[in-house]
């Protein structure tokens, strides 16, 4: 009787430590992997000890790829997923489902240094595309742009394009950079420099946002949709997320994951 | 509001279901509508605007991929079968040719096929390319069997037909580069309808309304009815004239020296240096199109051409044949020289309809006023007045949808040395001058899509004394008298 109840004892034991030990696996956008989803996680992980994660935050398109490729569970994404991915998926018996997580603004920033204080639509889009090469065509002191870009696989990347730039190519000048951060320190580095980050990535020294068209992205104006370059970002699951990857979800949008998405920012969701 | 506010929501679910398989990325805008009137949350517009992503890319537009400068894009091209035949007829006593009056004849079973993309794109940009078969750049046509075989596949080349890009961003403007349709108001008398020139072209079109009369025509104090009432005056309709001028430039290469340069002295020939500047034709035209009420026009565009420069292939006297001389012989002299040509070309229309049938009234005029050079560089002095070509015909009904037919009939005359001999179309007169006769073509709409064509055409020799210059399929100079008989069955896509 002692022995089966040992026995017994010892099987929950293994199965209680197999729950504790699940790992959940989460690739995709730099914008929320490089800062905001880790230190959700890190909270998550206090409420659910023995949860481990795996966060590589290379870029949108990753993230998408890894829903498709089920190589991931949460697939963060700065942008909605294109729609030959969307066909890629639906090929694999993919669905892919998007989930708001949180808004984003996309801040054009300069050199603290630079005299410049705001920008109309139109000149972003003339800097951006290169079709205008010195400052001084923006009312700036004169001066070639540095103009520093994410790369292809960023979400952020494509966003900009189509909300700055009328889908149009970057000039052939930009710089494209890894993440937020490095964009923010090599404007901050370079008085001519001028790039663009998520809101949370703003706060960087050396550098200062840009209004545009009169519009500062803020809380106010991003769930405003004021602020031109405003836009939701996503956690993309296969269906209906479930299990860790739906505790997880569902923690990122709840009050707690919210205030830290505050916290971090981003712009919750109101 | 709740009524209003689920009627809207219906609609946009209508309006949404609706575009799938059209525009899925349009439900966007009625999305965020929705979200801005608090009708349903960002999350839920994501989730429809997932599910019409998922569903426009499942649908054949949602696989094409288009780059984002593109705005528009159009796939189009015809298909075409033919049974022709055409036969041509030495004149009497040619030496060298084995009885006099001897005719030659070729029938033949073709095909073309002509494929083409154009579109817009952003910035008031545009551009076009068709491929098409064959290398002919008079004809896109190729024979069946003609090549080693059976049923060989040496002469389906495709080849680039039209290749050019163009803008249109200044207001009334257009300007085009490349490989182009040709951007003159012309006729087959001049020019043949499957060349795609080269160069560049300008283009102006403006137009102006006028509105004469109209408006009450009598009196309201004389107006009267049976019951004593004043009655309205009727008001007349007012006679409104729309008029269309416009202006076609153009400079295109005709032949390409090669090379401008070449190493060492300049190569001499004949006592002569050897030409070294490319060759162009030059055009200038300006027209004017009025268009009166109940589908009656008017047009008129006289268009200028001249030829500057020397290129490497057309420089030499054109001689055209000559009479009294072997077939042989008089086939071996020049027929493509471009010398001595400055033409001016006046096709004109007059546009009504019967009914509902449109008629057309057509016409066309040339003369070359450097004729009388080109008949003296020829070796014909006395043939200086063979310098005028002329075209006059009329055609009703028109091919739009199943059910529709057309019928033409024109005259034609082209004397020696009135017409660049490599533009003329080259299947009713075979590519010839010096030519006179008339067509007749009649057409019906199998559907929307699919015509079926009979064309004949007859031709004799205008001036006995002269040969028939140009380049043809029939290989007779001069070519005394020539037929020639064509059934197409054509599918437009």
């Amino acid at each position: 009787m002692k022995i089966t109840h040992l026995a017994i004892a010892l099987g929950l034991a293994f199965v209680s430590t197999e729950a504790r030990a699940e790992k959940l696996v989460i690739k995709g956008s730099d914008t929320l992997g490089a800062k905001l989803v880790p230190q959700l996680a890190e909270q998550f992980k206090a409420q659910h000890p023995g949860t481990t994660f795996d966060i590589a935050a290379e870029g949108s398109t990753t993230g998408i790829a890894a829903i498709i490729d089920s190589t991931a569970q949460i697939g963060m994404a700065s942008r909605r997923a294109k729609p030959a991915e969307v066909s890629a998926a639906s090929a694999k018996g993919v669905h892919m489902k998007p989930t708001i997580v949180a808004y984003d603004g996309i801040a054009v920033i300069v050199n603290s240094a630079n005299p410049i204080k705001s920008l109309t639509k139109k000149q972003v889009e003339q800097i951006f595309t290169g079709e205008v090469a010195d400052w001084s065509a923006v009312g700036g002191s004169s001066g070639k742009f540095s103009i520093y870009t994410r790369n292809t696989s960023s979400g952020t990347y494509s966003d900009f394009k189509e909300l700055a730039m009328k889908k149009r190519d970057y000039a052939g000048t930009s710089q494209k950079m890894a993440g937020n951060e490095q964009i923010a320190a090599e404007v901050g580095k370079n008085a001519n420099g001028v790039g663009y980050v998520g809101l949370a990535y703003t706060k960087a020294s050396g550098i200062k946002v840009m209004s545009i068209d009169g519009v500062l992205p803020s809380v106010q104006t991003v769930h405003a949709k004021t602020y031109p370059y405003a836009r939701p970002t996503f956690y993309y699951t296969n269906g209906d997320p479930s299990g860790l990857a739906k505790q997880f979800l569902d923690f990122t949008i709840s009050g707690a994951g919210q205030k830290i998405v505050g916290q971090v920012g981003f712009v919750p969701i109101p | 509001m709740l009524r209003k506010n689920f009627m809207l929501i219906t609609m946009a679910a209508s309006i949404i279901a609706g575009a799938i398989t059209a525009r899925a990325q349009d439900a966007g805008a009625l999305l965020d509508l929705l979200v801005k009137k608090r009708l349903i949350t960002d999350q839920e517009a994501e989730e429809v605007r997932g599910e019409l992503t998922r569903d426009a890319a499942a649908t054949s537009s949602g696989k094409l991929k288009l780059s984002a400068p593109i705005t528009e894009i159009e796939l189009y091209g015809d298909a075409r079968v033919r049974y022709e035949t055409r036969e041509g007829t030495t004149a009497s006593n040619v030496p060298g040719v084995p009885g006099p009056n001897d005719t030659l004849k070729r029938s033949r079973e073709r095909y073309r096929l002509r494929l083409g993309l154009r579109g817009t794109l952003a910035d008031d940009w545009f551009f076009g390319l068709r491929l098409e078969t064959s290398t002919n750049p008079r004809s896109t046509n190729v024979t069946f069997g003609d090549d080693a075989g059976p049923f060989g596949k040496a002469s389906d080349a495709i080849g680039v037909g039209q290749v050019y890009l163009g803008y249109r961003g200044l207001r009334d403007f257009t300007f085009t580069a490349g490989k182009m349709p040709n951007p003159l108001v012309t006729t087959l008398m001049v020019w043949d309808g499957d060349i795609n020139p080269e160069g560049l072209a300008e283009q102006w079109k403006h137009s102006y309304n006028f509105s004469f009369g109209g408006g009450s025509t009598a009196p309201a104090a004389e107006s009267y009815s049976k019951d004593g009432k004043a009655v309205a005056a009727i008001e007349a309709e007012p006679f409104k004239v729309k008029l269309d001028l416009f202006m076609n430039l153009a400079q295109f290469v005709y032949d390409d020296a090669n090379p401008e340069n070449p190493l060492g002295p300049r190569s001499v020939s004949g006592g002569k240096l050897v030409p070294n500047s490319d060759n162009w034709l030059l055009a200038w035209q300006i027209g004017a199109r009025i268009n009166f009420p109940k589908n009656i026009y008017f047009q008129v565009a006289p268009v200028v051409y001249n030829y500057t420069g020397a290129g490497d292939t057309f420089n030499t006297f054109f001689r055209g044949g000559e009479a009294g001389i072997t077939n042989t012989a008089s086939l071996a002299l020049n027929q493509t020289g471009i010398n001595s040509l400055l033409i001016l070309e006046v096709p004109a229309e007059f546009g009504f309809r019967i009914g509902e049938l449109p008629v057309r009234i057509f016409g066309d005029f040339a003369v070359n006023f450097d004729g009388g050079d080109r008949a003296i560089a020829a070796g014909h002095p006395e043939a200086q007045d063979e310098r005028y070509a002329y075209q006059v015909g009329i055609g009703i009904g028109q091919l739009k949808a199943k059910h529709d037919w057309q019928l033409q009939a024109f005259w034609q005359h082209t004397e020696q040395y009135a017409l660049d001999p490599n533009l003329v179309d080259s299947d009713f007169f075979d590519s010839r001058v010096n030519m006179e006769g008339v067509v007749v073509q009649a057409g019906y709409a199998i559907s929307d899509a699919v015509t079926f064509n009979l064309s004949y055409g007859y031709g004799r020799r205008s001036n006995n004394t002269l040969g028939t210059g140009g380049a043809g399929d029939i290989g007779i100079n001069p070519l005394d008298k020539y037929q020639l008989f064509q059934a197409d069955l054509n599918v437009k896509f």
